[in-house]
């Protein structure tokens, strides 16, 4: 039997980039709050600058959880699922994955809320992608605005406005969308290589503009600014000036007296009553089980997590999994599309310090800055030369078709050049499509005996044209900065688990099509919420971070408004 | 903190599994103490690496930088996993050694070590479950990985493979001109565990 704790208004299941935001709001509006994280508070002393430890081997979490339940993947149903990898892209703790993200924090444009109409306004509808599932967002750029705004100042970016209410900005995006106000910290300094690639992008006739990233350029709010150590992809911050909800809006949350946190503390199940509503969640604790009666449940896991816990909460209500009376839940998702091209230079670049977001971004081929007629795709792709380069991924460097792949001659070309070769990130509008979806494995179970989620991922055309195109637009920026050679990779869809993993609870407001109405509440349950980029139904051509948690702030403050209607 | 938990925990179960183990059955197994290789297949994949990386004007070879004793802890790590698969693909090394060259890869000159690498690099050898190109290429990167790691994971003794490519090491922090194009910069030599030249990292 499980043990009956007392009830709350508000259970948050998971203390992530989501649900480490949402409490704050909850929190300081006087709800009673549970906060309810598998992993638990990781000490910055143990974060080290250890590549084997950060990158090879994925030892940076709190718990196991997230290893334990890695989603298998396939290419479509009459094939078997391929060989899983043994690190999950996500990690456990107070903080989530933003303990050891990369921070890029910069919101999504009025297109991508719109990109349904706006691609058939512009280019008819025979331009929408085949077999997409592609709708409007139930909500505008203008109306979100506030929240990123928020989100921005609690947490902490840095960057340099490109369009403050309209007017332009070069030295920030001028392809942004308008927002209210500059950033609260101006951008991460400039490395050399950002300078060289700045230059080369503007000689282009481009506008290259510094990352925006949720990492300290300076003091903010009693934490330090970066000091550009070079271990953070993957690594938390020894000095915390990455700004994971760790080290942000949690900490606040808790100075209310209002968020109790409960960790270690692996939820297993939500509760329904006979009447659709949910009535709390089931966790285990130290091998107890636990029952948290709350008035409203909020779902803040990862992607895979949220469907999977919905999938795996089946009730009377919903004998098909919790809000799944329309078998929507697992539907609409996919993971970013991105592209890498590879370059050498003639001289030391010196990108072994840094931190990923301390990068010079193009936004000239994203989304729909420039005309897509008789391109054959929509959307676009973001372009980002940055930071960081650790030892053993340096040594592992592409050759160029310079040097063999082992012996002296290897020797004396990686001596030359391990410090001489950048990466360039390329991020691409990503959309749902039919033939890609989450459900649950039919065979592979967590230790639990829990099935795992499965990915689905279908072949399409829109993304890797794009791709493709932006490629040899970042060939063409490489070769203006001076580069001996470029390599190009292929297209990569991320057919497996995916630190941008996008959809299976969509936001809309179609019940039919869409697991959560446009505040994020579900439409079939009507005191659960969803936060993550599981709600999201575009991609955007860059980091989806900072959407979520201005999403998930704005949810908060729905149910603060509406408390009577929402929780009755 | 000196050492982080997977690792102690790892080291804890090889010792609670050397110490029920008979001495004579460790001498009839024939392995170097605490070492999940048999002698024959160390030093089979002592001759490999040392191809991959050999000693030369640039530097000492695989070795000698610990690239062996790294790729050893690292597969007594039941985390880590994969040890079957390696100590198998390092016996079919030896057997196709054997096999197109006339002796165990340690046995044979470098030319013709390096014949049977690049056999297995163009997915030519036989006698490899996966394909030996595949083989090949873990055995690869698990040598870069020793080669190039923080030293307290059993390699890249004495800073020599970031001596090699020149790394400048891990700092707590990090000047503008130390990030310019064409720097020079001081390379600091300290492990995040202890040791080196270094300040340390503050932990």
């Amino acid at each position: 039997m499980a043990i009956n704790l007392k009830p709350v208004d508000v259970a948050v299941i998971g203390l992530g980039a989501a649900g480490g935001v949402a409490v704050l709001p909850l929190a300081r509006a006087g709800l009673k709050v549970a906060g309810i994280e598998a992993g638990t508070w990781m000490d910055p002393r143990s974060f080290k600058p250890d590549e084997i430890y950060n990158n090879v081997r994925g030892l940076l979490t709190s718990v196991q959880k997230a290893n334990r339940e890695i989603p298998t993947f396939r290419d479509s149903p009459s094939v078997p699922t391929r060989p899983r990898g043994s690190v999950h892209p996500m990690m456990n703790a107070v903080g989530g994955t933003s303990i050891h993200y990369w921070a890029q924090s910069w919101r999504l444009k009025t297109w991508d809320f719109r990109t349904r109409s706006e691609v058939i306004k512009r280019y008819g509808a025979g331009a929408i992608p085949a077999g997409t599932t592609l709708e409007d967002w139930p909500l505008t750029y203008d109306e979100l605005e506030p929240w990123y705004d928020l989100v921005e100042y609690e947490v902490g970016v840095s960057g340099k406005a490109g369009n403050i209410q309209g007017k332009l900005d070069p030295r920030g995006n001028i392809f942004e969308s308008p927002r209210r106000r500059e950033y609260p910290m101006p951008p991460l300094r400039r490395a050399g290589y950002n300078e060289q690639m700045a230059q080369a992008a503007k000689q282009l006739g481009w506008n290259p503009f510094p990352g925006p990233a949720a990492i300290n350029s300076q003091e903010y709010k009693g934490r330090p600014g970066c000091a550009f150590h070079g271990y953070c992809s993957r690594g938390g911050c020894h000095i915390s000036a990455k700004n994971s909800t760790a080290v942000t809006t949690i900490p606040e949350a808790v100075k209310t007296g209002n968020l109790k946190i409960f960790d270690k503390a692996h939820v297993t199940r939500i509760a329904t009553g006979t009447d659709g509503r949910v009535t709390g969640v089931t966790y285990l604790k130290d091998n107890k089980e636990y029952f948290q009666p709350a008035k409203v449940v909020l779902v803040a896991g990862y992607t895979y997590e949220n469907t999977r816990l919905l999938l795996l909460s089946k009730s009377k209500a919903f004998p098909n999994g919790l809000s799944n009376n329309h078998r929507q839940v697992g539907k609409h998702y996919f993971g970013h599309w991105y592209g890498s091209v590879l370059a050498l230079f003639p001289q030391d670049m010196n990108v072994w310090y840094g931190t990923p977001a301390q990068a010079t971004l193009v936004d000239d081929w994203a989304d729909d800055s420039f005309d897509h007629t008789g391109l054959g795709f929509v959307g676009g792709c973001s372009m980002s030369a940055y930071t960081e380069r650790h030892p053993i991924e340096a040594a592992a460097m592409d050759t160029f078709g310079r040097a063999p792949a082992w012996g002296s001659g290897w020797k004396k070309f990686i001596r030359e050049n391990a410090g001489r070769w950048t990466q360039a990130y390329i991020q691409t509008n990503t959309f749902p499509y039919e033939n890609s979806w989450l459900d649950l494995d039919s065979e592979v179970r967590d230790p639990l005996g829990d099935p795992v989620c499965r990915i689905t991922t279908g072949p399409r055309e829109n993304e890797p044209r794009t791709v493709d195109f932006a490629q040899k637009k970042m060939e063409q920026w490489f070769l203006a900065a001076g580069a001996l050679q470029v390599v190009r990779r292929p297209a990569i869809g991320p057919i497996g688990p995916t630190t941008h993993a996008y959809g299976g609870t969509r936001m809309g407001d179609n019940p039919e099509t869409n697991v959560v109405d446009r505040f994020g509440f579900s439409h079939e349950a009507p005191n659960l919420g969803i936060l993550g980029a599981s709600v999201m139904g575009t991609s955007g051509a860059r980091n989806p971070t900072l959407t979520v948690q201005a999403l998930a702030w704005r949810t908060a403050d729905r149910l603060v408004k509406d408390w009577k209607a929402i929780a009755l | 903190m000196r050492d982080h938990e997977p690792r102690r925990i790892a080291r804890r179960d090889v010792l609670a599994a050397a110490a029920i183990i008979p001495v004579t059955a460790i001498k009839s197994a024939a392995q170097p103490t605490g070492s999940v290789f048999s002698a024959k297949q160390k030093r089979c994949l002592e001759a490999f690496a040392n191809r991959l990386v050999p000693a030369d004007e640039m530097g000492p070879g695989a070795v000698e930088c610990g690239v062996v004793e790294y790729i050893d802890r690292s597969l007594a790590d039941p985390a880590v996993g994969g040890k079957a698969a390696i100590l198998a693909g390092i016996d079919a090394v030896d057997a196709f050694a054997i096999g197109s060259q006339g002796a165990p890869l340690a046995d044979l000159p470098p030319d013709k070590r390096d014949a049977v690498l690049t056999a297995m690099e163009k997915d030519a050898a036989t006698g490899f479950a996966t394909g030996s190109a595949a083989f090949f290429a873990i055995i690869r990167r698990l040598t870069l990985e020793g080669m190039f790691c923080d030293p307290s994971w059993g390699g890249n003794r004495n800073f020599a493979g970031w001596d090699l490519i020149r790394y400048p090491g891990p700092r707590l922090a990090v000047s503008a001109d130390d990030q310019r194009v064409g720097a020079a910069v001081k390379p600091v030599r300290f492990s995040v565990n202890g040791g080196g030249n270094g300040a340390g990292h503050g932990h």
